[in-house]
This record gives C-alpha cells, sequence and structure tokens, in this order.
C-alpha cells in the first residue's frame, strides 16, 4: 500500500536548525497563549460584570461585544486586527508601528486572540453569576450583611468554584486558536511543523510532534484542574458536567 | 471610507458564500453521523467500542482544527499514495473534527434523561431498543436541538479554515481583493458583517426554538 | 408468588443495601414495606422485576427465576406492574399514549384494541377526559393516575408501587391511595413501599418493617401497629405516627 512509499525520518524532529525551530515554536505558542489569556480574563470578567450590571447602558455595551465578537469567525478578527485596525490609526501612529514593531504579526495575534476568548470568558461568568438563585442573595443580607461583603464572603467563592472548569475548558480553547495565528505569519508550533515540511518533506513527522505538544499541554491542564478541584471541593456540590 | 471596492468586487466575495455553505452542510451532515455512533459507542457498556470512541473524541477535543487539516493533508498520501485534493481534505478534516463535538452533544442530551424514565420504560417489559427508540431518544433530541443548532453555527464559522489550504471560500476571497486593493478596513468590515448577519440568524433561531421548549414546559 | 430467598445486593461504593433478605408473598395478598430511608425498600422492589442486579441469592416470580439468565426478563417484566415515586410519564406522549405504548409494543396489541382499553383504565381511575393531555398538564395526583393506568394496561399479576404519595401534595394523595385501595381489594397482588399508615392499616394483609437492608419485624396489620415486637420498630413507629 501507500505507507511504503514514505519513509519516516524522526531525526527531522531534533536535527539543527529543526530542532531548534520547533522549541521556539513551542515557546511561541505558549507565551501567546498565556499572554491572550490575560487579557482575556480581565475584560472578560469587565465585561460579564456589564452584562449582568443594573445600567442598561453596561449591559447594552456588554452584550454587543460578546455578540459581536462570537458571531464572527477568529480568522476574521485576526485579519481585522492585523491588515484593517493599524490603517484606522493616525498616520504618525501608524508609521511608528511599521518602524518600531518589526513582529507585528505577534501582537495582533495577541491582541486578537485577547479580546475574542474575552467574549468566551465573559459569558461563562456571566452564566456562573447567574445560576446563584436569588434567595442565596436575599439569605446573606438578611444577616445584616453590607453588599460588599456579601459578594467578598457569599457570592464570589461560591461563583469562583462554580466557575473554574468552564474556565479551564476556555483556557484550553485559547491554547487551540493560537494555532489560527499562523495565518498572519506567526511561527508558532503548527506553523512551525508546516514550515519544516516546506524544506524537508517530512511533514508528517513534524505535525505528529505537534499534536503530541497540543495534547500534553492538554493533559497538563485537565490534570492541573482536577488537582484544584479537590482542593477547593465542596461535598455534594455539580462542578461540572460529564 | 471607500465602499465602492466592496460593490465593484461583491459578486465574486459573494460567490464565495456558496463554497461555504456547501463545506457547511457536508460536514453537518456527516459530523452528525459518525458523532451519534461514537455517542453511541461512548455510551456502550461493551470495552472495545467505548474506549476506542473516548479515545477518538479526546483527540480531536484537545487539538486545533488547523492541525488536523494538515495532518489530514499530510497523512494521506502517506496511505493512499496520492495526495488529497483541498476540497476533499477540507471536508474530510472538518467531519472528523466536528463529530467529536458532536458526538458529546449527543451523549450528553441522551444522559440528561433520567434514569426514571429509562427505568418506567423497561418495567413495563420494553426491550432496550425499544426502550430507546420511544422513550430516550425523542426526548433527548429535543433537548439536544439547541446545542445542536450552536455547534452548527460554530462549524458554519470554522469553514473559514479552508483558507490555509487555499480553498476559494467566501474569506480566502475577501483575502485575496484586499491584497489587490489594499483596502483593508472596508473588506474585513464586511466580512465580518456577513458573517455576524448568518451567525446572529443562526444564534436567534436556536433562542427561538429553546424559549419554545420552555414555554411549553412550563 | 413471590419467593425471595437469601437476597443481598451491593452497591460499587461497597455500600450493601440488601442484606440475606428472605420472605414469600402469596398470591393476591397486599404487602406494604415501611421503613428509613436508605433501608433497601425500594432496592427490594427493584430486584423483584429484575431492573436491579442482585449479587447473592434467588427470587421466583411464580416459579419463574428473576436472576437466571435464561429467563425471558421483559416477559416477567410485563407480567409485573410498577408504579413510582416521581410518576416518570413520558413527557412526550400523551396520557393515552403512554398507557397504549407497552400493549401495543411489547403485546403487539392493535393500535384500536389498546385505545379502547386505555379508555377504559382511565374510566377506572377516574379521569378519562385527561386521555389527550400532555404530563406536564396533569396534576400530580391525575399523574400518579396515569402512571397506575399505564401499569394495569399491561395486565399484570403483581403490582410494584414505590413510594406512590411521597411526592404529591397533601390534598392529592387520598385520591392515589383510593385507586390502590380498590386495586388490593379486587384482589391484586400487591407490594407498596410507602409511609402511609392508613392506608396499611385499610388494607395490608402483612407489614413489613425494614432497616439497614435486613427484615426487622413483620406482622399482620394488626399485631404490627398494636404490638410491635422490636425495639426499632417501636421507635420507627414513634416517629411516624402522631
Amino acid at each position: 500500500m501507500g505507507f511504503f512509499n514514505y519513509t519516516f525520518d524522526w531525526s527531522v524532529l531534533w536535527r539543527h536548525p529543526y530542532g531548534g525551530l520547533l522549541i521556539n515554536g513551542i515557546l511561541t505558542t505558549l507565551h501567546l497563549s498565556i499572554l491572550a489569556w490575560m487579557i482575556a480574563v480581565w475584560l472578560g470578567i469587565a465585561i460579564g460584570v456589564f452584562r449582568v450590571s443594573p445600567f442598561g447602558l453596561a449591559r447594552f455595551t456588554g452584550s454587543a461585544y460578546v455578540q459581536i465578537f462570537r458571531n464572527t469567525p477568529f480568522l476574521v478578527q485576526l485579519f481585522f486586527w492585523y491588515f484593517a485596525a493599524p490603517l484606522l490609526l493616525p498616520k504618525p501612529a501608524q508609521e511608528w508601528l511599521y518602524d518600531n514593531v518589526p513582529n507585528y504579526s505577534y501582537w495582533a495575534g495577541v491582541i486578537a486572540l485577547g479580546t475574542y476568548t474575552a467574549s468566551r470568558v465573559a459569558e461563562q461568568f456571566r452564566s456562573g453569576l447567574l445560576s446563584i438563585s436569588r434567595d442565596q442573595y436575599r439569605a446573606a443580607y438578611s444577616t445584616g450583611l453590607t453588599t460588599f461583603q456579601a459578594y467578598r464572603y457569599v457570592i464570589v467563592p461560591y461563583a469562583f468554584r462554580i466557575i473554574i472548569p468552564a474556565f479551564t475548558t476556555e483556557f484550553l480553547t485559547c491554547f487551540k486558536n493560537s494555532a489560527l495565528t499562523m495565518t498572519i505569519g506567526v511561527m508558532e508550533i503548527t506553523h512551525t511543523a508546516y514550515y519544516i515540511d516546506s524544506f524537508t518533506w517530512h511533514g508528517l513527522e513534524t505535525t505528529t510532534a505537534a499534536s503530541l505538544v497540543y495534547l500534553c499541554i492538554a493533559l497538563c491542564v485537565v490534570l492541573f484542574m482536577s488537582f484544584i478541584e479537590k482542593r477547593i471541593y465542596i461535598p455534594g456540590m455539580i462542578a461540572r458536567e460529564q | 471610507m471607500d465602499l465602492n471596492v466592496i460593490s465593484i468586487n461583491f459578486k465574486f466575495m459573494i460567490g464565495g458564500l456558496f463554497l461555504t455553505f456547501e463545506l457547511a452542510l457536508m460536514t453537518m451532515g456527516g459530523g452528525l453521523l459518525i458523532g451519534i455512533i461514537l455517542a453511541m459507542a461512548r455510551l456502550s457498556l461493551r470495552p472495545w467500542l467505548y474506549y476506542p470512541a473516548t479515545v477518538y473524541i479526546h483527540f480531536f477535543r484537545g487539538l486545533p482544527l488547523i492541525l488536523v487539516i494538515f495532518w489530514i493533508y499530510f497523512l494521506s498520501p502517506v496511505i493512499t499514495g496520492k495526495s488529497l485534493e483541498a476540497f476533499p481534505a477540507a471536508v474530510i478534516s472538518f467531519i472528523v473534527f466536528e463529530s467529536a463535538y458532536f458526538a458529546e452533544i449527543i451523549r450528553s442530551g441522551v444522559q440528561s434523561i433520567s434514569r426514571g424514565q429509562t427505568m418506567a420504560a423497561h418495567a413495563s417489559g420494553l426491550t432496550a431498543y425499544q426502550t430507546a427508540r420511544y422513550v430516550v431518544l425523542p426526548q433527548a433530541l429535543r433537548n439536544m436541538v439547541p446545542s445542536l443548532v450552536t455547534q452548527s453555527v460554530i462549524i458554519f464559522q470554522d469553514t473559514s479554515l479552508a483558507y490555509v489550504i487555499g480553498l476559494r471560500e467566501f474569506l480566502r476571497r475577501v483575502n485575496l481583493v484586499d491584497a489587490r486593493e489594499a483596502r483593508s478596513v472596508e473588506l474585513y468590515l464586511f466580512a465580518g458583517l456577513v458573517y455576524f448577519a448568518i451567525c446572529s440568524a443562526g444564534s436567534l433561531a436556536s433562542h427561538r426554538i429553546e424559549k419554545q421548549r420552555e414555554r411549553s414546559y412550563h | 408468588m413471590i419467593k425471595i430467598k437469601g437476597l443481598s445486593l451491593w452497591y460499587n461504593k461497597g455500600f450493601k443495601a440488601l442484606d440475606n433478605v428472605t420472605e414469600t408473598i402469596e398470591t393476591g395478598r397486599t404487602v406494604v414495606i415501611c421503613g428509613p430511608s436508605g433501608s433497601g425498600k425500594s432496592s427490594l422492589l427493584r430486584c423483584i422485576n429484575g431492573l436491579e442486579h442482585f449479587q447473592e441469592g434467588e427470587i421466583f416470580v411464580d416459579c419463574l427465576s428473576v436472576q437466571d439468565p435464561k429467563t425471558d426478563i421483559h416477559k416477567l417484566r410485563s407480567d409485573i406492574g410498577m408504579v413510582f415515586q416521581h410518576f416518570e410519564l413520558y413527557p412526550h406522549m400523551t396520557a393515552m399514549q403512554n398507557i397504549t405504548l407497552a400493549p401495543i409494543r411489547v403485546r403487539q396489541k392493535p393500535k384500536r384494541e389498546a385505545e379502547e382499553n386505555a379508555m377504559e383504565l382511565l374510566k377506572r381511575v377516574e379521569i378519562p377526559e385527561q386521555a389527550l393531555k400532555y404530563p406536564e398538564e396533569l396534576s400530580g395526583g391525575q399523574k400518579q393516575r396515569v402512571a397506575i393506568a399505564r401499569a394495569l394496561a399491561m395486565e399484570p399479576k403483581i403490582m410494584l408501587f414505590d413510594e406512590p404519595t411521597s411526592a404529591l401534595d397533601p390534598e392529592m394523595i387520598k385520591e392515589v391511595l383510593e385507586v390502590m385501595i380498590s386495586l388490593s381489594r379486587g384482589g391484586m397482588t400487591m407490594i407498596v413501599v410507602t409511609h402511609e399508615m392508613g392506608f396499611a392499616r385499610e388494607v395490608a394483609d402483612e407489614i413489613i418493617f425494614m432497616s439497614n437492608g435486613r427484615i426487622i419485624e413483620k406482622g399482620t396489620n394488626r399485631s404490627f401497629f398494636d404490638h410491635p415486637k422490636s425495639e426499632r420498630t417501636r421507635q420507627f413507629l414513634s416517629r411516624i405516627l402522631i
């Protein structure tokens, strides 16, 4: 069968310069995802709070943000940030950008991934908050706690436990979406795998390696989350769906 | 803001939507079919069905779609001796990938039906097959519809990834026009708007369906 | 006639739900099983029609072995009717369809005949006008009566009731108990798990008290309530009877 037409060459994974490229790719994936995630968490929580705020304007802004970012493909957003956004800056800022930021594709990737993931984080945060019944709030207030105290001691710790599993899933999604930045030239792991193929014709080995990297990281994150869940476990609480 | 660039190239770009829809529909069909098989395997008690299905699902949910596309693109010459064309490669990758997500939706839909329902059906003497067919599946399918619609919206957006293997679906066409005209702001806003319109329609439909269900189940 | 010998049941976590239970229930008798939560009453019921798989012991229903893999368990179940605490009516079917599903699919009855029988049964439980309603449109008492009609539709020789009134509002308990009383007086073999001692006093031929998976005491109507033999039974009775 066709299997014998292909000679595997696994040394492509560590041979110079390809090994170095792969390591760089992995690191790029990691720090790009983490940076984007940090933006996503803070922005997402802010938007989540907007969405449940009593102020109509805040709610509208929050909803609009989520709707826009969820109903357009990530790739379109990425292209927007990379191709279109600089053009919106005033001329001097544009020039500064092109001159001083040589790896703009990386930063466009971070911004795009961060803002996109933020919309998903906002949704998870909001549904976590909403799942706490009104009676919980009433119970807290009825014992004389102020609004701030109620949130600090009752609502937020509880919501936190509900939200953690969903946040972990979102982090993994963020991590996987980082692969898409290859379309604007970022040399993260998937791009590296593809790139090495164009020199060596051994794309199968490299993409297998890339797959293993993603799976390993996914595994680590899941294990880490299990560990956290056990530490913060409250008996009888349904912390996650099957 | 030069909106002419959109109107001049409108026909060319929108033409890409045909391919987009084609990809999306084939993926939904194939993905659902394989998803159902995988879900049943995961619900089964036989280890030789359960473990392979579980591995498959975790494997494809842990990888980015773009990597799966490349993997299949590189893998096929190894197995079949000749390289795959872009469209079949895209369809196969999409179906294989999305079926893992469909499988999870279906599985949790079926599991959400309370055990009591199964017990009541068994107590009347209905076989496992009859129970699934008349009691569990009708209810599960109704519960699943919103999630299935959401997943379909996601699939529609994911078709934009066919970009990387050169398929001339909608996004690639916008990109080609941009390469020539360099009016990125107008063009990508336009692309965003088109996707937004279609996906919002889908999400709204799913919302409607959920509201309807909630009303009838008090 | 139901013969139970040395029945023992363990759950996965090592919890022993039933411990060496032996009992015989004569045809035509009404037996009430009572006891605290977790005493194994429901498990016992579910073992009788094979819904629960037990590890030790034997159960014979009219000389048919429940534990023998060669027994046609579906045929056996179709001759035993079961009514559940949470009704478990199929929400996507009307009352009529709920009742006729099994006769049509298991006994291959023609639809017309099944529907006529269903109407007879609905008349018997006094809600013929609800035939085309969906379960969510019915009250709790009506739902349970439909559930009883559904069980009776298969013309069972034995009826099992698992806390049939525990999920009902107080004013609906009576209508369900009345149906059960008339069934009992009509000569049906019934095993009823319940806390309704009024019902027990009215029609039970025998009352069994279970605790921790064992039968602690059993007696006829009179002797059980007036002269309970064990201390545990006395304790239980003093708590549930005001």
